[in-house]
C-alpha cells in the first residue's frame, strides 16, 4: 500500500511535468504554478539514476555513498540529541511529579514552548561552536546540532512522561501506601510502568523533533558532514545538475524514517506485555 | 489482645474550613482475632473511611486506632494487614505471580523466597497454573482472587476489604464469598469487610456493624447466629433469613424521621 | 469563571518561575561575565527589541504572512481531501500510511526543491511548504473525525434509512469539528515554524529567520535574540488565535478529541 502510494506520487509528478507550464504559470494572477521543465523538475527516473553517478563529474564513487555518509552523520547526532533530550525530559517529569510546586510553575511554560518556534534559537546555539570554552572543553560545532535536537525533544518527553506518572490509578497508589512504600519505591514500581503507554507517543514526537533540530542546525549554519549541508550545496548546483539535490532530500527522508524505526522498536519492546493500545 | 481496637474515633475532613465534613464520630469497636466483621450502611455513612483509618491511610481527628495492640501507623509499617479494593488494582504490566510478590519485594524478601510464597498463595486461591498469566487475561473473579492472594502474601493476621466483590456478577460473587471463607479459615485471618449487600454481610460475618450517615456512626452491632462452616444450604436456612431481616430492619430504622423507609 | 483565589493559584507559580528565571539569567551574565556571543542578558535583548520594534515587525509580517497563507490554504485543502478519504476507502488506505511516514520525515527540506521551481524572489516556495505541512496535519485529524463515529450513531441513522450524504451531514461532520480544532491547535504553531525554517534555504531574505542568521553573522547577538523573541511572539499569537477561534466556534465547551500534540 505504501509502495502504491509512492508510485501514485511519482505518477502525479510526471503528469504535472507533462501537462504543466514549462516556465511556471499563474492562477488568477498569482504565479503559483511551478515550472515543469526538466531543469526545475527532473524526471523521477533521473532522480533515481542520479544515485549511481558520482558526486562531482570527475571524482569517483557514486553519490549514494556520499549521501549515505551524510545521513549517517546526521543520524548519529539525532540519536545523541534524542537520548539527551529523553533523559532530561524524564528527569524533569520526575521532578515535577515529586514537587507540585515545580509542576505548577514549570508545566505551563513547557506546554507553551510547544507552540513557539524554538528552532529560532538554532543559529544562535550553533554559533557557540568553536567559540565557547568551558574550562578546557571547547564546544565542537556538531554538539550544537545534537543539543538543539535534545532541546526540541525534551519538551514532549517531559510533558508526556508527567501525564503518565500521574496517571496511576488511585487504588494502586493507596495499595502502595498500605505497604508503607517510599516515594522512590512507588516511583519505580508503580508510576514509571504506568507511564509507559504515555511515553510511547511522546518518544515518537521526540524522535521527529530531534531530527528536525539536527537538520535545521545543519542548514541554518551549513554544518559540514551532515545531510542538511548536502541539501544546501546541491541545491546551489541545481541549474547545472537538477537531479542532484533530490538525492540528498531522499537521504534526509531516510534519516527520519530510520529514527522512527528505532523508536518503533523501542515502543515494541516496552509495550510487549500490554494488552491495550498506546494512548494517543 | 484484640485484632483491632477503635476507641473514640472521629474523622472530620477539611476541619476549620467552610466545607468541613464530619465523616465519622464516636466510633468504638473491638474486633477479636479470627472474627469476620462486616461494615454495612448507606452511602456516606463512613464505612470506607473507617476502613482507611484502620489501615492508617487516613489520620483520625480524635481517638485512637490499635491494630494488633500497636498504633495503626506502626501496624502499617510492620505490614500487619493486607488490603483488597473493589478494583483489583493489579499492575497490568506484571504477571500474576509478580503481582502477588509485590508486598514481599517491598519488604526485601529474596527472589527464591518470594517465588515460593507466591506459588503457595496461588494454590491457596486455587489458581495454580496462572502464575505467568497477565491480569488482562483473567476474568474479574480471578483477578480478585489474585488481589486476595496478594493481600495475604505476607501472611498478615488482618485482612481489610473494601467491597472487593462489588464489580462481579451475582453468581461469581457467591462463589467468591465461599472461597473467601475457606481461605480465611485455612489461614485464621481476621477480616474487616465493607459491603453494600445485606446477604453478603450476613453470609460472611460473625458480626455485622450497621452504620448510618451524616454524621457517620455505628447504630447497631448484630451477632450473626450461623455456624462457622457455611455453604449453599446456609443461604437457605431460616437463621440466615432471620439475620438478613435483622440487618435490614436495623438499616431501615435509620431513615429520615417519620419515613421509616430505606435511605 | 473560576474564583479569583483559584485563578491566582494557577497563574502565580508560572509567573513567579518566569520572573525568577529572568532574574537568574540577568545575574548569571553579570556574575560569570558571560560573553555576549554566548548569552546576552535579558535587559540587552529587551533593549534591542524595543529599539528595533519596527524592523522586527516587518520581518515578522513577512514570515507571518507566509505562515498565514499556508495555514489557510492548507486547512482548506486538508479538509477537502479528508472528505475524499472518508468517502473512498481505497484512497484512505493509500494516503494514511503515506501521511504517517511523512510525519517522521523532515519534509521542510523540500523547500530546497521548491526554490528551483519558482523565481528567486518568490515567497511561494515557503507558502507551498507551509501548505503541505498544514494540509497533512488537518487531513489526518479531520479524516479521523469523519471516520471514527460511534457505531451506535451509525446504526441509528441506518434504521432511519438515511443515505450516505445525510449521514455525512448530520453525524460525521459534527463529529469531526472538534478534530478540526485540535488540528488547528497543532497546525498554527507548525505553520510559523515551517515558514521560519523555510527561510534558511535561501531565497528572499526578509523574514525573521534570515534576520536571525544575518545578525549572528555580524555578531549582533542581542539583536538576533530580539528577533527570536519576535518569532516566539508570532508563534504564540497564532496559537492564541487558533484557540480563540475554537472557543468562538464551539461554545458550550465541546470536548475536543483527537491527537494532542502530535
Amino acid at each position: 500500500m505504501f509502495g502504491l502510494a509512492l508510485l501514485l506520487v511519482a505518477v502525479s509528478w510526471e503528469l504535472y511535468k507533462w501537462l504543466g507550464p514549462q516556465d511556471g504559470g499563474t492562477v488568477f494572477g498569482w504565479s503559483v504554478l511551478p515550472r515543469a521543465n526538466d531543469r526545475a523538475m527532473p524526471h523521477v527516473w533521473e532522480m533515481l539514476a542520479r544515485y549511481a553517478e558520482p558526486e562531482r563529474r570527475d571524482t569517483g564513487g557514486p553519490i549514494v555513498l556520499v549521501v549515505a555518509a551524510g545521513a549517517w552523520f546526521s543520524l548519529r547526532l539525532a540519536l545523541a540529541g534524542f537520548v539527551m533530550g529523553t533523559l532530561v525530559g524524564l528527569a524533569l517529569a520526575v521532578l515535577m511529579a515529586r514537587f507540585r510546586v515545580v509542576e505548577r510553575g514549570l508545566l505551563p511554560w513547557l506546554v507553551l514552548s510547544q507552540t513557539v518556534p524554538l528552532i529560532a534559537l538554532a543559529p544562535l546555539v550553533v554559533s557557540w561552536g568553536g567559540r565557547l570554552h568551558l574550562g578546557a572543553f571547547e564546544w565542537p560545532r556538531w554538539l550544537s546540532a545534537a543539543v538543539l535536537g535534545a532541546f526540541l525533544a525534551f519538551f514532549p518527553v517531559a510533558v508526556g512522561t508527567l501525564r503518565g506518572l500521574t496517571s496511576a490509578p488511585a487504588a494502586s497508589l493507596e495499595l502502595m501506601d498500605s505497604y508503607a512504600a517510599s516515594w522512590r519505591q512507588t516511583l519505580f514500581k508503580l508510576r514509571f510502568p504506568a507511564a509507559v503507554p504515555y511515553l510511547v507517543p511522546a518518544l515518537r514526537l521526540a524522535a521527529t523533533a530531534s531530527v528536525v533540530g539536527v537538520v535545521v542546525a545543519e542548514i541554518s549554519t551549513g554544518l559540514a558532514g551532515g545531510v542538511g549541508r548536502l541539501i544546501i550545496e546541491y541545491a546551489r548546483e541545481a541549474t547545472a545538475d537538477p537531479a542532484k539535490v533530490y538525492t540528498a532530500v531522499f537521504g534526509a527522508a531516510a534519516l527520519g524514517l530510520l529514527m522512527a524505526g528505532f523508536v518503533a522498536l523501542a515502543d515494541f519492546a516496552m509495550m510487549r506485555n500490554r494488552p491495550r493500545e498506546a494512548i494517543e | 489482645m484484640n485484632a483491632v481496637d477503635v476507641r473514640n474515633l472521629s474523622k472530620v475532613f477539611n476541619q476549620g474550613r467552610p466545607n468541613a465534613v464530619a465523616a465519622l464520630i464516636d466510633i468504638d469497636l473491638s474486633i477479636e482475632p479470627g472474627e469476620f466483621v462486616s461494615l454495612i450502611g448507606p452511602s456516606g455513612c463512613g464505612k470506607s473511611t473507617q476502613l482507611r483509618l484502620i489501615a492508617n491511610l487516613l489520620e483520625p481527628t480524635t481517638g485512637e486506632v490499635l491494630v494488633n495492640g500497636k498504633p495503626a501507623g506502626q501496624a502499617r509499617l510492620d505490614q500487619d494487614y493486607g488490603m483488597a479494593f473493589q478494583q483489583a488494582a493489579l499492575f497490568e504490566w506484571r504477571s500474576v505471580a509478580k503481582n502477588i510478590e509485590l508486598p514481599l519485594e517491598l519488604k526485601g524478601w529474596d527472589k527464591a523466597e518470594r517465588r515460593k510464597r507466591a506459588l503457595e498463595m496461588l494454590d491457596l486461591v486455587k489458581l495454580p497454573e496462572f502464575g505467568d498469566a497477565l491480569p488482562w487475561q483473567l476474568s474479574g473473579g480471578m483477578q480478585q482472587r489474585v488481589a486476595i492472594a496478594r493481600a495475604l502474601a505476607a501472611h498478615p493476621p488482618l485482612l481489610l476489604m473494601d467491597e472487593p466483590f462489588g464489580a462481579l456478577d451475582e453468581m461469581t460473587r457467591e462463589h467468591m464469598q465461599d472461597e473467601l471463607l475457606r481461605i480465611c479459615r485455612e489461614t485464621s485471618t481476621t477480616v474487616v469487610f465493607v459491603t453494600h449487600s445485606i446477604p453478603e454481610a450476613v453470609y460472611l460475618s460473625t458480626r455485622v456493624v450497621v452504620m448510618s450517615p451524616r454524621p457517620g456512626r455505628i447504630t447497631s452491632v448484630i451477632d450473626v447466629d450461623l455456624p462457622p462452616e457455611r455453604d449453599v444450604r446456609t443461604r437457605e436456612a431460616d437463621a440466615f433469613f432471620r439475620g438478613v431481616t435483622e440487618v435490614r430492619e436495623a438499616l431501615r430504622g435509620i431513615g429520615p424521621a417519620g419515613s421509616g423507609g430505606a435511605p | 469563571m473560576r474564583s479569583p483565589r483559584a485563578l491566582v493559584r494557577v497563574v502565580l507559580p508560572p509567573v513567579a518561575f518566569g520572573v525568577a528565571f529572568l532574574a537568574l539569567w540577568e545575574a548569571a551574565v553579570k556574575v560569570f561575565d558571560l560573553k555576549p556571543y554566548f548569552l546576552p542578558p535579558p535587559s540587552a535583548i529587551w533593549e534591542q527589541f524595543r529599539g528595533n520594534v519596527g524592523l522586527v515587525w516587518d520581518a515578522a509580517s513577512v514570515s507571518g504572512t507566509n505562515a498565514l497563507v499556508g495555514l489557510i490554504v492548507g486547512t482548506v485543502v486538508g479538509v477537502a481531501l479528508s472528505f475524499a478519504l472518508a468517502r473512498f476507502r481505497l484512497l484512505n488506505d493509500l494516503v494514511t500510511p503515506l501521511a504517517i511516514a511523512l510525519n517522521a520525515v523532515p519534509i521542510f527540506v523540500l523547500v530546497a526543491v521548491f526554490n528551483n521551481m519558482f523565481s528567486i524572489t518568490s515567497e511561494v516556495p515557503r507558502r507551498l511548504m507551509v501548505t503541505l505541512v498544514v494540509q497533512f496535519i488537518v487531513l489526518v485529524n479531520v479524516a479521523r473525525g469523519l471516520r471514527q463515529v460511534e457505531a451506535t450513531q451509525l446504526e441509528l441513522m441506518r434504521s432511519y434509512a438515511a443515505g450516505q450524504l445525510a449521514i455525512l451531514r448530520k453525524v460525521r461532520v459534527p463529529n469531526a469539528v472538534p478534530y478540526l480544532f485540535t488540528a488547528l491547535r497543532i497546525a498554527a504553531p507548525a505553520s510559523v515554524i515551517t515558514a521560519f525554517v523555510s527561510e534558511y534555504f535561501g531565497g528572499s531574505q526578509n523574514g525573521l529567520g534570515s534576520r536571525i542568521v544575518g545578525n549572528i553573522a555580524i555578531s549582533a547577538n542581542a539583536a538576533a535574540w530580539a528577533y527570536v523573541l519576535g518569532a516566539c511572539l508570532l508563534g504564540l499569537a497564532f496559537f492564541v488565535a487558533a484557540v480563540s477561534l475554537e472557543r468562538v466556534a464551539t461554545p458550550g465547551g465541546v470536548s475536543s478529541r483527537g491527537r494532542d500534540g502530535a
